[in-house]
Order: structure tokens, then sequence, then C-alpha cells
């Protein structure tokens, strides 16, 4: 259960400076997702936590000691207590999985001993599985074996990095629930590195959003899905639908009418955001259902995507006059979705956060999926 | 409440590690790729088969007569002594300067790979010869030991130089995350994954030092090739040296056999395709300057002595000993062309013949392909002097490129083709075969998308391959001896004229040729070894 802190951490890679002043937090016995694109330093962090780099700012403290302090002798990576499960496993093709899973424990301990069997099994492996040949696993068990081998010298943190890329989506979800029983039932500190919004927020009891080498936002996932700190955090975790409006004593007028405000307070022009499956599609006709939260605006459905269990649909707002030209898209449950051609209306569920209006925007709608699909 | 265990593993053995094993094992089968394989290793095994009919039809009379005139026990275990102690040093020697050199922060590194390989490229005559003339103390056991582990260890450097630098540097880092220490990471995780190329290494080492004449007949010890050699200067006994050879035969495929054993089921394929990026260099600290003074003392024994000696030689001359060796200069300039051109024509030749076995032995593995390496290993287990009057006598039975240039390319291609497949194969392992089916899916026949996308990629590698052979045709003289029309003279040949009969001082130039010529060649292939275009290995 020790804690993991990471205190202004500043590393580069060749002259590129990769960390720049970063701070995280991880809560012992908790698993926070480190979110961020490709070439936002997830890589660097990790390395220099695990002390294949070192910082030149900054320093990394686990359970109370500093491992790794700017200007000072860095701790040996095999000295920190940091485990490590890398992309794709880094299983050692030589040896079979028990030899897999012992390898970081005392010689006598590396093969028949109770705490390998026991890792295998936390993991969901059963002991059919001690002398196959890494080669002859699956993906997902190959994933669930490099787990069981960086729990079993019983580190005091966890580092995984991607560690379900490459899997498909069925596999997937089942190893990630396999590590994360396997995480909460070793009581383990956990940092998960992705640049999949799903996962991060699916798996973090915390998300760390990395980009440009500084974590921009660190939240709940939920917090973080509703209030982003900024649109650019936003448009990273899920698509978003922006609008221009103009906000006043907890509401924002916008195209879509007056709309609740959660999270910061602002005044004046706005830009708002809204998830597309916050925006509700109903038949003009068949409207019976109260109206939750704001008055319905109209639309005409320009163009369907399925996607199994819901559809994105693409809406032309319509004024008194005719159509606005406004492009928004809406995510709606696939057993409801409209068709192409549909008259239909437009009304927001929920709370919106708002944002200071970007210097230049004055488009009414920018979705910018949709902007490609129209030109 | 969780249910006990939620997570009982139901996995379909997913996509990913199918179709990757699909990509190597299970590839459709290659009929021309099979003929063109069995081809050049019958090719290969002419010599052999031809030795072994001699000492058939020979009987038994002329065989007994060779073996007990040469004592054949003693010879016996001459070479084996010869070849056990030289390959573990080869051994030692070359994954400590591969991992030096690829793997710390060693000053000069890229001078040190060149260093390194450089006594590889040397001639072996030029190096013995030196060696022989700095006195009597290194003759015999010693000499002969010593010489091959210091010049032939670059054959190990470059394979397990070639196998660091693809390992996924997550082995380590998880080793050393594990709380595994650098020193037990590669005891348990690096050496492992090298061994392969390890054990690849010290089988060309050893088979080599089966055969060696040069080095062996400089220290004047008697293993079996000088034995051979003996018959055929003394009493021209094609039977008794074919009887003779059959012993380098029988111990050549124990060795083959042995090293099939050792090896077991150790070729291991990359099980993650992870990330490639840079591999950890540990920092040598205060061991920098012992680790330096170690390769300097490794290079000027099997480099810088050579090298000294032939100034020596032409420094320490008599005036009257100049002049004579100058007047011989007049041949320097034709046999630096013959040499060269031969080295060239069996270069591409060698090359040639290593290509379909390479790609055979690379995307096919399983038995034939095996086989068939196993068979080219074979040009191994004859002196180069028996293989060479046998391929002679099969020439004149064919009335087939008899008393030709053709025929000495030839042969010297089929002697080295083994390291020309050792040099093509690092290179071809590293190409996606995957590139080659999209190009088919693009509309290219087989040969096309060979042609247009593999050849291309491997371009590095058969430039090594070439070099490679390259260095040791220049470095051949028993071949040359047999084969070269009498007209003709290569700069091997000048040299072992003018040595054998003390006349350092003429021989010194040939010498010089070759040395600055294998240095040369050391250049080119450093760039080359285990590398594929536009994917840098290091």
């Amino acid at each position: 259960m020790s804690e993991l802190r990471c205190e202004h951490l500043s590393a580069s890679y060749g002259h590129r400076r990769v960390l720049d002043g970063l701070d995280l937090v991880v809560p012992g016995g908790t698993l926070t997702a480190v979110l961020g694109a490709s070439g936002s330093g997830k890589t660097t962090l990790l390395r220099v936590v695990m002390g294949f780099a070192h910082p030149e700012r900054g320093r990394v403290v686990v359970g109370g000691s500093v491992v790794a302090e700017a200007g000072r002798r860095p701790l040996a990576p095999e000295k920190r207590g940091i485990g490590y499960v890398a992309q794709e496993g880094a299983l050692y093709p030589h040896l079979d999985v028990e030899r897999n899973v012992g390898f970081g424990l005392p010689r006598a301990e590396r093969t028949g001993s109770p705490r390998v069997l026991e890792m295998l099994e936390l993991v969901g492996l059963s002991d059919s599985y001690r002398r196959r040949r890494v080669h002859e696993l699956s993906g997902g068990e190959q994933r669930r074996v490099a787990l069981a081998r960086a729990l079993a010298p019983r580190p005091s943190v966890v580092l995984l990095d991607e560690p379900f890329s490459g899997l498909d989506a069925a596999l997937r979800s089942e190893t990630r629930e396999a590590v994360r029983h396997a995480l909460e039932a070793e009581e383990t500190t956990a940092v998960l590195v992705t640049h999949d919004q799903s996962e991060a927020l699916s798996m973090g009891r915390e998300v760390a959003v990395l980009s440009d080498g500084r974590l921009v936002q660190t939240d709940e996932p939920s917090a973080l899905y509703r209030t982003p700190v900024s649109l650019s955090v936003a448009e990273f975790l899920g698509e978003a639908v922006v609008v221009a409006g103009r906000a006043q004593a907890g509401t924002v007028a916008c195209l879509f009418g007056n709309l609740t405000v959660t999270g910061e307070r602002l005044e004046g022009p706005v830009e708002v955001l809204v998830r597309p499956e916050q925006i509700r599609v109903s038949r003009p006709a068949a409207d019976t259902v109260p109206r939750l939260s704001s008055p319905a605006v109209s639309a005409s459905v320009a163009e369907v995507r399925y996607f199994g269990p819901d559809t994105l649909v693409r809406l032309a707002l319509r004024g008194p006059t005719g159509p606005t030209g406004a492009l928004v898209s809406a995510r709606v449950a696939s057993y409801e979705a409209p068709a192409v051609g549909d008259l239909v209306e437009l009304s927001v569920l929920g709370p919106v956060a708002i944002f200071p209006a970007r210097s230049s925007t004055t488009e009414a709608a920018r979705p910018p999926e949709l902007r490609e699909a129209t030109a | 409440m969780r249910p006990a265990h939620p997570l009982t593993s139901s996995e379909r053995a997913d996509g990913g590690v199918a179709d990757r094993a699909d990509g190597r094992a299970g590839r459709r089968n290659a009929p021309w790729l099979t003929v063109l394989s069995l081809a050049v290793a019958a090719v290969v095994v002419v010599p052999v088969v031809i030795t072994v009919v001699q000492a058939l039809e020979g009987g038994v009379g002329p065989a007994a007569t060779a073996l007990r005139q040469s004592s054949s026990l003693v010879l016996l275990l001459h070479t084996a002594l010869v070849a056990a102690a030289a390959t573990p040093i080869c051994g030692v020697f070359g994954v400590a300067t591969a991992w030096f050199v690829e793997r710390t922060r060693l000053p000069f590194r890229r001078m040190w790979a060149l260093l390194v390989v450089a006594p590889l490229m040397v001639p072996l005559f030029v190096t013995s010869y030196a060696y022989a003339a700095l006195g009597n103390s290194l003759t015999g056991f010693v000499g002969a030991a010593g010489i091959i582990a210091f010049c032939y260890y670059p054959i190990v450097f470059l394979l397990v130089a070639a196998s660091l630098r693809v390992i996924d540097p997550a082995l380590e880092e998880t080793a050393r995350s594990l709380g595994v220490g650098p020193w037990a990471t590669f005891r348990r995780v690096v050496l492992p994954q090298v061994r392969p190329a390890l054990y690849g290494g010290m089988l060309l080492v050893g088979l080599d030092a089966l055969v060696e004449f040069d080095a062996f007949v400089a220290f004047k010890y008697q293993t079996f090739s000088v034995a051979v050699y003996g018959q055929y200067q003394l009493s021209f006994s094609a039977s008794g040296a074919a009887a003779l050879s059959f012993f380098s035969i029988v111990m050549c495929v124990v060795i083959l056999f042995v090293e099939r054993r050792l090896r077991g089921d150790a070729n291991y394929t990359r099980v993650s395709a992870g990330a490639r990026r840079a591999t950890l260099r540990y920092g040598l600290g205060r061991a920098t300057p012992a680790v330096l003074a170690g390769l300097a003392a490794l290079v000027a024994v099997s480099l810088g002595v050579p090298i000294g000696m032939l100034v020596y030689w032409f420094s320490g001359s008599t005036p009257a000993a100049l002049s004579s060796a100058s007047a011989n200069l007049q041949y320097l300039w034709p046999a630096t062309l013959t040499s060269v051109l031969l080295g060239l024509g069996s270069a591409v030749v060698a090359v040639l013949l290593a290509l379909p076995v390479s790609l055979l032995v690379v995307r096919h593995k399983g038995r034939l392909a095996t086989l068939v390496e196993r068979s080219v290993y074979l040009s191994f287990a004859l002196p180069d002097l028996v293989a060479a009057v046998a391929l002679a006598y099969a020439a004149s039975r064919l009335h087939l490129l008899y008393g030709s240039v053709a025929l000495l390319v030839l042969a010297e291609a089929m002697l080295f083709v083994p390291f020309a497949v050792v040099a093509l194969r690092s290179t071809l392992g590293l190409i996606e075969p995957g590139l080659e089916d999209s190009a088919r899916s693009l509309g290219l026949g087989p040969l096309r998308a060979f042609w247009r996308v593999t050849l291309p990629l491997a371009r590095p590698g058969l430039a090594a391959a070439a070099v490679l052979v390259f260095a040791f045709a220049l470095g051949d003289l028993s071949t040359a001896q047999i084969l070269l029309p009498p007209s003709m003279h290569t700069l091997g040949t000048q040299f072992w004229a003018n040595s054998s009969t003390v006349a350092f001082a003429a021989a010194a130039p040939y010498g010089a040729v070759l040395i600055v010529l294998a240095l040369g060649a050391t250049w080119v292939l450093m760039g080359k070894f285990g590398a594929v275009r536009h994917l840098e290995a290091r």
C-alpha cells in the first residue's frame, strides 16, 4: 500500500524536453490511469519511475522513500521494488510459464513454490498452464502471465504500459477484469499508461491527462469526463459537440436553448460542450415525453452511422426559416435511431460544461468530425 | 460481492499469436526455393562425395598405409584438441566484445567494432607467418590454438552482436524491475537470447579449426589437414589423402550433430513484436580503463603483431634483400588485380549460392531447411586442398571448366558459402514476410515480389555476405595453389612463395596489400552486417 509521488519531474530525450514539471500522486493501493496521445511523454514517465531514465529536475518517491532525485545518484531499477508490465508482455521466450512467473523470486521459490501457483490463480490461469511455452499462449494469456510475473515479488508499485493493446474487444474486457481483480486482491498501487480513453476511464480510480510532458488534469473518471478543464481535454476524452453560447448566472443560452451549467462559472460569450450522447433525438409527432431540460430544436437527419449498440446521427439544424447550415452529432441507442431524411427534434439532457470563447470562433457549431464529411 | 473467480480464462486462441505463427511456420511451401536450395546443397557436397568414393575405391591397402604413416590417433587428438581449446575461447571473446560494443557506453564504439572484426578479414597465413617468424616459443599446440582463438572470435562477435541488436529491450527492463541486477540479467535473460547466435558462431569456428591448414603448418603442428598435405607432397597418394580426409568428414558430422543437440529448440522467435526502440546501454564507470586495455590487448595480439611484423620485415631488411625484393615487385600489380577479381567473382557466386539456402532457412523452418543448411556446412568437412583436388578431378572427368579460372572461383565460392549464408540469414530474418505477402496481394508474382521487395531490403545483407566471401577468398591459399592456372599469381601465392623461402622483405608488400584490402573490406562489412535497408538496427 505504498503511495507513489512524482514531484515536478522534468526529463529529456535527446535534446527534447519530454517531461516538463510533472506532478503525480497515486494513493496507496489504487490505480491511476495516465492518458496521453503518442508523444505526450508516457513512456518517458514510466522509464523515469522505473529507473531507466533519470530526471533533470524533481524526484520520485515510493512509499515515503526517494528512489530518484535530480542531481543525486539514482537507485538502480532492481532496487526500487517497482514492477513493470511491458507492452505485449515481454515474456521470456526461453522459459515456460512457471519460470516466467517465478523469475523475480529467490532461487528456491522459482519453481513449484506456492507463490507462483497463487499468482497464476490470481490472474485466472489454471495449473495446466505451468509447463506451457510462451509462444503457445494467446495474447490475453501472455498479458496475464506478465502481470503475474510482475506481482510475484510483491512490488510496492506496478506500472502497466498499454497492457491491453493489440487484443480484440472481447478479450480486452476480459483481460481488463483479470488485471483489475489481481491488482485489487494484491492491494498494489498501480499506474496504467494508455492512449485509449475508454480504457483509462474504466480502469482508473483516477485518470491523469498527460499533454506535452505535464499533467493537465487529474480527476475521477466521471468528473473528468463531465467537467474537463479545457476544450482540448474535452475533445481528447471523447466526441464533443461545441457550440457558441452566452452564459449568465448558472445557465447558458445557445442554439439548444437555455442549458444548466456544471463546473466553472463564467459570464458572457462562451463555448458550450455537449456530448453527443447528451443530445436526445425525438420525433415531433410522437413527442409526448415531457422535456427534461431544454426546449426542442428541430433538425433533419443527414447521415446515420451504425455502431451496434448505439448509432451516430448527423443532424442538420433547422431554424424557423429552414436549414441553418449547422451540423451536430448525436449518439442514440440503435433501437430508437431515426433514418436519413427524418425530421426530428433535439433536446439536451443534463448540465453542460462551458469554456471561455476561443478567439475567432464564430461558427454556430463546429463538430470537428463533420467538417470533412460535408466538405 | 464478486464471484469467487470471475475470470477463469475462456479465451479463444486469439488472432495475434496465430497470425504471427502463420507468418513463419505455416507458410505456403515454395517448390522452386526448395529445388534451388537442394541443388546448392548438392553442388556443395560434390567434393565430399568424390573424396568418399576415392577413399573407398583406393581400397584398404593405401588407406592403411596412410593411416599408419601418419599415426592417425595423434592427428585425431591434435585436431580435436585445437578445436576444443579454441572454440570456447572464441565464444568468450566474441560475446564479451559484442556486449561491450553493442550494450555499453564504451568510448569509440564504432572504431572498436572495426578493430575487433579486422583480424578475421586479414588472411590467416599472413598472421601465422608473422607469429611463426617471431620465434619458436609459439610453435605447436599453443600457437595453433592461439591463432584460431585470436583470429576467429570475430565470427562469434558478428553473430552475437547482430542478435544483441534485435533483442526486445523490454525483456531486460522487466528483469531489472523484478529485482534482478545487471549481471544476473545478462546471465538469465540476455545470454539465453543470444545462445543460438553464440552456438552458431562457435560451430563455424570449430568446423574451421578442423580443416585449417595455413596456421598449423606455420606452427609445425600436426593435424589431419597437415597430414593430408603431406600425403600429396610426399607420396602423391590421392587415396591416402582421401582416407585421412574421411576422418575429418566424420568429425565434421559429429560436430554438426553435437551442436544440433546443444542448440535444441533454442531457436527462439520473437514473441512480442514490441516497439523497436533504443536498447539499454550500461555505463562502464570505473571499469572503463580496464575494458579499453583488454580490447587494446586483444587487437594488438590479433592485428597489431602481423602489421608490426610486416613493417619490421620491410624496415629491418638488408639493402641486398631490399633490392631483390624490389625486383620482385613487378608481380605486385598483376597479383593484386588477379586477387581482387578472383575475390569479386567468388563473392558473387557465393552470394548466389547462399541466397536460396538462407531464404529457405529463414522463411520455411523445418527438417528440410535444417538438412540443407547442414549440408552446406559440410563444405568444412574437407581440408581446402582435398576439396580442390576433388573438384579438379570432377572437372577433368566431365571435361568442364578444367584448368580454367572459373573452376577456382567456383571452388572458393563453395568453400565460403556457409559464411555467406550466415550473413544473409541475419538480415533476411529481420524482414517481415508480410511485406512480400502484401506485394503479392498487389498483383506481383512470387519472383517479382521477391525482386522488388525482399531483395532491395536485403541489400545490406547481400553486401555483407559478399564482403565476407571476398575477404576469405583473398586469404585463401591452398585452393589457389591447386586450381590457379600456372601462369597466374595471386597476392596469397606470392606472399607464400616469398615467405616460405624466408624472403620476408619480398613477401612484405604482398602482405601489406592483403592487409589494406582486408581493412577496407572490414570497413564495408561493419556498415552492413545484420542490417536492413531503411531500418537502422542500432
